[in-house]
This record gives structure tokens, sequence and C-alpha cells, in this order.
């Protein structure tokens, strides 16, 4: 409890982690406002997801929130304190537990936000775009089973790729190679499997890719061509936070500070 | 608790550098410890394996009984102060107080007041990157004293102060184990420790070479020396050497002489009436006393300048 | 009392220049074995990529007694070496080595399907099709040396959507009278053959004609074939669906209605040969069965409809050499993260001051950096590339995948310029490594920059083909069109995007934008580090 205290104080009390979120929010809702913006419905009618389009801006929030994960970690190590935190908490794995606590609950705080902007500005402007009843679409409403699901899903996805960045950062400390980690992870998956020319290749290395599988959560539309349903695609990139984590915290326990 | 911290044994490998090899000794309260030893003899190992920070291939390090790992309220049983740049330069130092503070379930009213105890009260808001060397040092003490522990480690805490912080760090220490507190203190520079410590713990290649209060020490290396002060000296020294004296000139007109006692050198000396101005029983420095002990375990010795 | 006299030093002046600055800036780099043995990793990975996507590719075609290894078939190659796609029907007869032939062409309609054909691909009830004319179908006249795929031919058309056009050896395509044929406003088209010269002509009122463009055809045989011929390319939908690089489409159909047919010259068969109808069959993946092509003959009035196209195919048929540099992104994540440690670990350390107190000039040494980076990135891309791209296109020979055939020109270009880009992003990096300052936040930004616009284009679903197009020209993600392996025509309609290989720049075009950002970049940093406290 008082460990959780502490890391909130650390988080709070320099001025990085707000302006980081805070840009993270805006970046996303602006993304997400041109993506929108640039839907066309050609003649034969619109083949668009809605809800996915209009939270496309997660591509640019993870990255922020990425950088703000790896950075509660590798911060203390190259300042060095690293050693004063393990002095004050010498229980390693409480010490990791509250940061996992303190920066997940920041960034789906965070990424709740961005949704709603997200969907909101989306709900307006793809309206002006011809995604309206007049085409046999239903405006962008969380009151939409499905649409909750997916504006509650990236929220939570942005919060998964936090506890990502943490878990690799714990397991590296160095901040350029955390956040080049963790970067790879994210785009290596999905780039392979466009090259690999084997068909069922490709749908294993988008089932076990945390951005690719993690993305699964935002479709709304055309659910059966998914190699996997959503929630197990939330799941994959849980999968991958879990595992981070625990390497990381294998590491900080076995290690000298 | 008991005030004490008991190392035992400690052995300590870092790749194919040994830097400890068996240490052992015993802090106690109510009095400053010194812990001093060349560069590299593992005074600073030692201390990260007090906190956990570092884990000994083999050997027991205890504070009252406990392992640091174990205690409950960390920073009340143990206020340590490590690396005094250990700091976050965007934050502030009462903000840094600040999250240690809460780390033990302490609040905001604690952390000013040892701010005001180590005189940074003004300077407390100020981003922690701008602080000097010496502000740091200070707040680094206030971190160690945020617990009111009865038991502290400063590694080289006199590091970058000006002679007047010096003097003020002194006279805190000294104070601090005037209230019961155990107080270990490592440094390498003995002038520092002179007036400071009560007690010293000497290392050198990852062991305990002389474990003894300061008196003792001193009495030791200056073993039963007499100091000649006169302005025949060459005359002086050629009349003691001959009666079987060691005989070491350390000035243009202080002798040093061991091997006989200060009445047989005022005898010799006036028997041969070669005039002295003073006759006393040598006082080795620390810092004297410290060279011969370690002498053997000095591990870069710099060659004369070129 | 003694006077000391000043201290002169006994030993040479060492003597300072870039030279040195560059060695200086080399011993920095090498002795770090971190950064070595990033580069080293990177290289692994490069090739290791590489070689792991190659190996698992396979064909896919199940194997036969003809084909027991399973491989699939490599397209027929034309004239000038290109895979290329020769599916039509044909009503031909043979013609010598001088002759024409005239038509009016009085419609082109079509039909198409919206899906890939059940059981039997391309056997789709008529039923199913829908009446429409795809943009680049073809109807018209030709002149071939044979009927095997891929033989030379030159030939005049109507078109759906883009008039008549005159091409000839699939690569080449000249437009013609523009406006879409119908039977108020019909169209004449003409086909002169001299020797291996072919004139093609066309005429809005069957009077006046103008020449269209002319072909050289080297080695056409005394002995070629000519006559009328229709085909149509596959109806494909952008369809942004999320499930993969699938695109909706199916086979299609084109109908032409010819009259007023009319030969001169040298025709063997004489002027009351007969025409034969044959479906030309160079493997096409969205062609209608042979049961619905065919041609009518109707007191002179043809109706011919055919199925498939006569154009260079894309790299779908296979693979292209650029898939076997696949690795390059892994490569280019080290470099990028090498790159801005070499500058902001400096700061972290409060080397810098170091470094600076030693060379007062910080333009000079921020240079000598880049050009040990740029070296050191370059040699290490340069073995890998060297390394990956024959060793994958060795596995994808022996998974039996056809690859398309590159220049040697054309593969040193891939190779050198993915070494040269590795080269150039990691100047990148350390320029903006100096501007920020903060390392993770450098890496962050160049990466982004780099490999984000690359991987939203490719990421079928995300974003509209304008958007992807303008990120890819206009960010530094514009480079990799510097591993382009295959060109795109304009006279096909494929999937042209950066998930299939195609660029929107020329690839030294690219590459250039690229540099262009790495130039700013550093010259910023030239100018700010000399006014800054460090």
């Amino acid at each position: 409890m008082t460990a959780l205290h502490a890391e909130w104080t650390k988080l709070r009390t320099v001025p990085g982690p707000g302006w980081l979120l805070l840009a993270a929010i805006m970046l996303t809702a602006a993304v997400g406002a041109l993506a929108a913006n640039a839907v066309t419905c050609p003649a034969g009618g619109c083949q668009i997801d809605p809800a996915k389009v209009s939270l496309t801006g997660i591509y640019v929030g993870q990255t922020i929130v990425a950088i703000l994960a790896t950075a509660a970690v590798s911060g203390e190590y190259s300042t060095g304190m690293i050693r004063l935190t393990l002095t004050a908490t010498p229980r390693r794995w409480l010490v990791l537990a509250a940061k996992t606590a303190v920066v997940g609950t920041a960034t789906l705080a965070t990424g709740a936000v961005a949704v709603l902007a997200s969907v909101l500005v989306g709900r307006l402007l793809l309206d002006q775009h011809g995604i309206d009843p007049a085409h046999g679409y239903q405006a962008l409403s969380l009151a939409d089973g499905t649409v909750l699901r997916a504006a509650a899903g990236s929220a939570l996805y942005l919060a998964l790729i936090a506890l990502l960045g943490l878990g690799v950062a714990t397991a590296v400390r160095d901040s350029a190679v955390s956040i080049g980690v963790v970067l790879g992870l994210l785009y290596l998956f999905p780039i392979i499997a466009s090259v690999v020319g084997d068909a069922d290749w490709k749908r294993h290395l988008d089932q076990i890719s945390p951005m690719t599988a993690g993305m699964y959560i935002q479709a709304t539309t055309d659910l059966r061509s998914l190699p996997l349903a959503p929630w197990q695609g939330l799941g994959v990139l849980a999968a991958w936070a879990a595992g981070a984590l625990l390497a990381g915290g294998l590491l900080l326990y076995l290690r000298d500070a | 608790m008991e005030a004490t911290i008991e190392v035992t044994g400690l052995r300590k490998r870092f790749g194919t550098v040994l830097a400890l090899d068996g240490m052992t000794f015993t802090v106690i309260a109510g009095q400053v410890t010194g812990f001093v030893g060349p560069n590299g003899a593992g005074k600073s190992t030692t201390m990260r394996i007090i906190l956990g920070l570092d884990a000994a291939d083999a050997g027991t390090a205890l504070i009252g009984g406990q392992p640091y790992a174990s205690v409950r309220h960390p920073l009340s049983c143990l206020g340590s102060l490590l690396d005094a740049g250990a700091l976050q330069p965007s934050r502030s130092a009462r903000n840094h107080l600040l999250w240690l503070a809460h780390s033990q379930g302490l609040g905001a009213k604690r952390v000013d007041e040892v701010l005001e105890l180590v005189g940074l009260g003004a300077a407390a808001r100020r981003k922690a990157g701008g602080y000097s060397l010496g502000m740091r040092q200070r707040l680094g003490i206030a971190a160690a004293l945020l617990g009111d522990p009865p038991v502290l480690m400063f590694d080289e805490p006199f590091n970058g102060m000006d002679p007047e912080g010096i003097v003020w760090m002194r006279g805190f220490l000294r104070s601090l184990a005037a209230q019961g507190r155990a107080v270990l203190v490592s440094s390498h520079l003995m002038s520092e420790l002179e007036d400071g410590a009560d007690h010293l713990v000497v290392v050198g290649h990852g062991l305990v070479i002389a474990d003894a209060s300061v008196a003792e020490l001193i009495a030791a290396a200056s073993a039963d020396r007499v100091t000649v002060r006169t302005s025949a000296r060459d005359q002086a020294m050629t009349a003691l050497a001959r009666a079987g004296a060691e005989v070491a000139a350390i000035g243009p007109d202080v002798l040093t002489i061991s091997g006989l006692s200060s009445e047989r050198i005022v005898a010799l000396l006036s028997g041969n009436a070669i005039s002295f101005a003073e006759v006393s029983p040598h006082r080795a420095s620390l810092e004297e006393a410290y060279m011969e002990l370690t002498r053997d375990a000095v591990e870069f010795r710099a060659g004369a300048a070129s | 009392m003694s006077v000391t006299a000043p201290y002169r030093s006994g030993r040479a002046v060492g003597t300072s220049g870039f030279r040195h600055l560059l060695r200086a800036e080399w011993t920095k780099f090498q002795t770090v074995r971190g950064w070595v043995i990033g580069i080293l990793v990177g290289l692994l990975l490069m090739v290791g990529l590489g070689v792991l996507t190659t190996k698992n590719s396979a064909c896919g075609v199940p194997p036969t007694q003809t084909n027991p290894s399973g491989a699939c078939p490599a397209p027929p190659t034309g004239p000038g070496g290109e895979w290329v796609t020769d599916a039509f029907y044909f009503v031909r007869q043979p013609l010598g080595a001088s002759g024409s032939i005239t038509v009016r062409v009085t419609s082109l309609t079509g039909l198409y399907a919206t899906h890939a054909g059940s059981a039997v691909p391309g056997e789709i009830p008529t039923a199913d099709l829908t009446p429409g004319v795809q943009p680049w179908a073809k109807a018209g006249i030709i002149i071939k040396a044979s009927t095997t795929a891929g033989s030379a031919y030159a030939a005049m058309m109507v078109t759906g959507d883009h008039g008549v056009r005159m091409q000839w050896n699939f690569t080449n395509d000249v437009a013609g009278l523009a406006g879409k044929v119908s039977a108020a406003s019909p169209r004449w088209l003409r086909l002169t053959r001299t020797g291996d010269v072919i004139r093609g002509y066309d005429s809005a009122d069957g009077a006046h004609w103008t020449l269209v463009g002319t072909a050289t055809l080297a080695g056409l045989p005394s002995l070629s074939q000519a006559g009328l011929f229709a085909a149509s390319p596959g109806y494909s939908a952008n369809s942004t669906s999320f499930g993969g690089s699938s695109s909706k489409g199916g086979p299609a159909l084109a109908t032409g209605l010819f009259d007023q047919v009319s030969r001169q010259g040298a025709w063997p068969a004489g002027s009351s040969g007969q025409w034969t109808g044959q479906d030309i069959q160079g493997p096409a993946d969205n062609a209608l069965q042979p049961a619905a092509q065919g041609y009518r003959e109707a007191a002179g009035t043809f109706t011919v409809s055919g199925s498939g196209d006569i154009a260079p195919a894309g790299g779908s048929a296979g693979a292209v050499t650029s898939q076997t540099l696949v690795g390059t992104f892994a490569g280019l994540i080290a470099v990028v993260v090498i790159g801005v440690m070499f500058m902001t670990t400096e700061y972290r350390r409060g080397l810098i001051r170091t470094t600076f107190a030693a060379s007062p000039r910080r333009g000079r040494v921020l240079a000598a950096k880049a050009v040990v980076l740029a070296a050191v990135t370059f040699t290490a891309g340069l073995v890998a590339t060297a390394i990956t791209v024959p060793l994958g296109e060795h596995l994808l020979h022996e998974n039996g995948y056809p690859i398309y055939p590159t220049s040697a020109l054309t593969d040193a270009r891939i190779v050198v310029g993915t070494a040269g880009l590795l080269a150039v992003c990691a100047v990148l990096a350390l320029a903006v490594g100096t501007l920020l300052r903060r390392s993770a936040g450098a890496v962050t930004v160049v990466i982004v920059g780099i490999v984000l616009p690359y991987l939203l284009a490719i990421l079928s679903g995300v974003l509209p083909a304008a958007a992807e197009e303008w990120l890819v020209r206009v960010t530094p993600a514009a480079a990799f069109a510097i591993q382009q392996s295959i060109p795109a025509y304009p006279q096909v309609d494929a999937a042209y995007t950066p998930g299939t290989g195609y660029f929107p720049l020329a690839p030294w075009a690219g590459f250039a934008v690229l540099c262009a950002w790495a130039a700013a970049a550093l010259a910023l940093a030239v100018f700010v580090l000399p006014r800054r406290d460090v």
C-alpha cells in the first residue's frame, strides 16, 4: 500500500508523464479525426468499419504510452534512483507490482478519455462523409454493444501496451534499447506477416502478434474473417504483457541492483 | 530494536574481481564508526549488501539482528545515503523526499521537518537538478533521517563539501551518535574523520585490517616514538644513531626517534651538548596510522610525476 | 630559495584535423561492446528474418504427377523478359510478312463476377454475373507472332474506360481516340504489318485515319497470326475489411461487336480463309472458364467474348526480391537505437563536456560521428543484404516459388540501396538524438517516422488509399521504394500499394526523400549544437 503511494507520488511530481498523457489523448483523437475525414463512400456503398476508423489514433497513442511506461523504469536506472527505491521497499516484487498498478491505471484512464474523444469526433466527421442512416449505418454511439466493446477494449489496449513496456524496461533497463525492443515487438510481426507467402503461416503470425491481435478488439464488422475473436486478440496482448512483466520481475529479483 | 549493524564473513565476487573476502565487523550505538580503506577495498559493496541491493556470495549482514529485507519499515530501522546524485533532476527536492516518505507511510510534515534539520528548508521547492554538490549531500542526509532510524549509514558523505559544510557535517554526525544512534560513516580521507569518528574499521582487499577506537589506533601508530626539535639536526642524528636508535628526519629541524625512551634521549643530547627545543612523545596523525596499516592494501599506487 | 623554471613539455604536439576526429569517434564506437554487439544483432536479424520468411513460403500447389514438388508454375515471360499475363480469346487467321486488317467496333460490353468461383475457379453460371465493363477491358485487332503465351504482338483496341489504345509487347501502351465506343460513336481500327514493323491507326468516321503508334517487333516471324480478340481483366473492389490482404473480386468477360472486317496484303489463306477461334491461356488468375468465351459470326458481324488480359503480370504470380529483405525493419530498429545512443549517452554521463573540451568545433564532432556511423552501418547492411538476397532467392526457388526476374542492375540497386537506407537512417537518428538529447524520445520519433507509415500502408483496412499514398511519399518511409523489385504499369489496374511491393515514388526519388529528412535534421543539429550550453 505504501509502495503504491510512493509510486503514485513519483509519477505525479515530475512534469514529463503529465504532458505525455495529454499528448497521447490529443494525438489519438487528432489521428482518428484525420482518418474519419479521409473516408470516401464510393457509389457501391461504403465498406468501412466506422468504429475502427475513428479509433485509428490508437496506433499513435500507443507509442506515447510506451515511452511513458519504459521511462518509468529506465529513468530510475539511469539516475541511480533505483537503489533508493529498493532501499525504501526491499521487497522487489512489491516495487514492480506498485509501478504496474500506478502506470496501468494512469494509462487506462488516459485511454478512456482518448477513446471517448475519438469516438465523439469520429461520429461527427463520419456523419458528414456518408456514414449515416441513409447509407444503412447507424451513427457511432457507445450505446451500441459492439462499439462499446471496441472503445473500452481500445482503452484497455493502451494500458496493456504500457504494461508490456514496463516489463521490457525492467528487463532491459536502458531507455533507448527498451523502447526499441517494444517498437520492434509491435511493428515487426505485421510486417513479416505481410511478406510470408504461406497463408497458414500468415494466420499464425497474426494470431501471436501483440499489436495485430490486440487491435482485433476494435473490429465491429466482418468479424468472421478475423483469425481470432476480438477478446481473444486482446488476450494475446495481455499474455505478452504478462510475460514481459514476469521476465522483468525475475531479472529484477535475481540481479544486483 | 537494537541499534547495531552486524556483518559476518561477507564474500562477494564481481566477475574476476574478489571484492569482499570475509568481511566481519560490528557497529554499535552511541558512537560514530568510521569505515575507512583505500579505493576498491570493498566499502561501498559492503554497504550495498547490508541494504540488500547486492546479494553476497556468502556471509550475513544484520541490522538489529534482522536482515534488511525482512524489516517491516526499512527506513525507520536503517537510514542510508549511498549516492547523493541519485535524483530525478526535474523533480523538486521536497517531492523527492515526499515519495520516499510515502513509501514508509509518512507524510509531508515529516518531510518538512527533516528539510529544516539539514538546512534546506528555503531551497526545498527548487528542482533537484539545480542543486550544488553540497546541497545534494544534505538532501541525501535528510532522506536518511526521514524514518528517524536508530541506525544510520553514510557512504562518503563529505564528498564535495566545502570546509564549512565539513565542520557542520562532523558536528551533526556527533550529535546523532550522542542521541544513542549507531552511525557508520565511510570515507577514504582521514582528515575528515580525525575529529569526527570514535571508532574505526579499517579495511583493505575486502578484509578488515583493524577494528579499534581512534585513540588505540593512533597510539599504536605512534608506537614509542619521540619527537625531537633541535637546530643542530645532524649532530643530534649522529649522536642518537650511535646510541642505537632509529632516527628519521621529518623536517628541517624535527626528528622522530624510536628505540630510546624520552629520558635517555634528553640525557644523550645534554651529554653531547646538543641544544634542543622539544622532546615529546610522538602523536601520529590518523593519516599516518592509516597509511601504515593500509600500505600493503593499496591497489592503485600512482608513480611519481615524471 | 630557487626560482622554478616554467614547465615546458618535452613531448611533440599532436596534430588536429578532421582525420583525427574521425579516428577518435571510430575508437569511441568500437570500444563500446554493447554497440558492436547491437550492430551484429541487427545484421543477424536481417539475415535470419529473411531466411525464416523465405523458408516458410510455399507456393501451396498440391503436388501432381507432372509437378511432384508442388512448385508454382512460373508465369510466361514476354519479349522483354518480364512476367506477363497472356490470356484472351483470339479469332485468327495466318498473316504473312506484310498485310493489314481493318475493323469497325460498335460496342464493348461486359459481365463480371463478384467472387472467384466455388469449386472450379472461373466456372461461374452466367446468372451470377453482373453487367458492367472493366476499365481495362479490351476488344480489337491483334497481330501476334504465334499463339504461344508471351509471344510478341501488337494490337489496336477499344477499352472500357481509356478509349482507343495501341499496345505492343505487353509493356508499351499509347493512347488513341478518347471516349467510349457505342453504336452511335463507333471506332475504326487498323493494323498494318511491313516485315518487323507494325503500325496502328484509328478513325472516328472510317475515312480520316490517324497513326497512333509504330511498333518494331524484332524477329517477328514471316508467318504470324492476326485477327480479332477480346479480353477483360478481373473485377476487384477496394475492400477495407480487416481480415487480411485478400481483395474481393472475380473474373470478368468482355464482348466486342465487330463489323466491316477487311483484310489486305499477304494473307496465306486468302480472302475466303476460315477464321479459327482459340482461347489463349497464359494462366490468368481471374479468367472465366473457356466455356464462357467464344465468338459468333453472322453476316459479317463478329461477336467475340474473351476473358483474361494481355498485359504485364504483377508480383502476385510469385515472389519478388524485396520480400527477402523483410528483415530490413529489424536491422533498422537496431541501427536507429545505436545511432541515437552514440550521441545521447555522452550527454547522460557528462562525457560530452570532455568531448567538446577536446574538440571545440562542435559541428565537426557531429560530422565525424555521422561519418563513422554511416560507414559502419553501411558496411554491416551491405554484408547483410549481400547474404540475404541470394540466400532468400535460393530458398524460394527450393520451395518452388517463382521469383520475378530482375536485372542485375536492379538487384544491385536493391542491395546497395538497402545498405544506404540503413546508413542514412542511422545518421538521421544521430541528428534527432542530438536535437532532443533524450534517447527514448529520439528513438521513437525516428522509428515512428520511418516504420509506422510503411506499416499503416501495408495493414489493410486501417487507412484510406489516398492517405496511405501521401504518407509513403512524404515521410522518410518513402525510401523503401529503393527496394521495389517490380515496376508498376499504368495500363494494368492492380493493387499498387506498398503491401504488394509497389511504391508511389521512383526508387531513387524515394531514397532522396529520406536523405532530405536526414540532411535537414543534421543541418539543424549543426546549427543548434554550438549555441547550446553543454
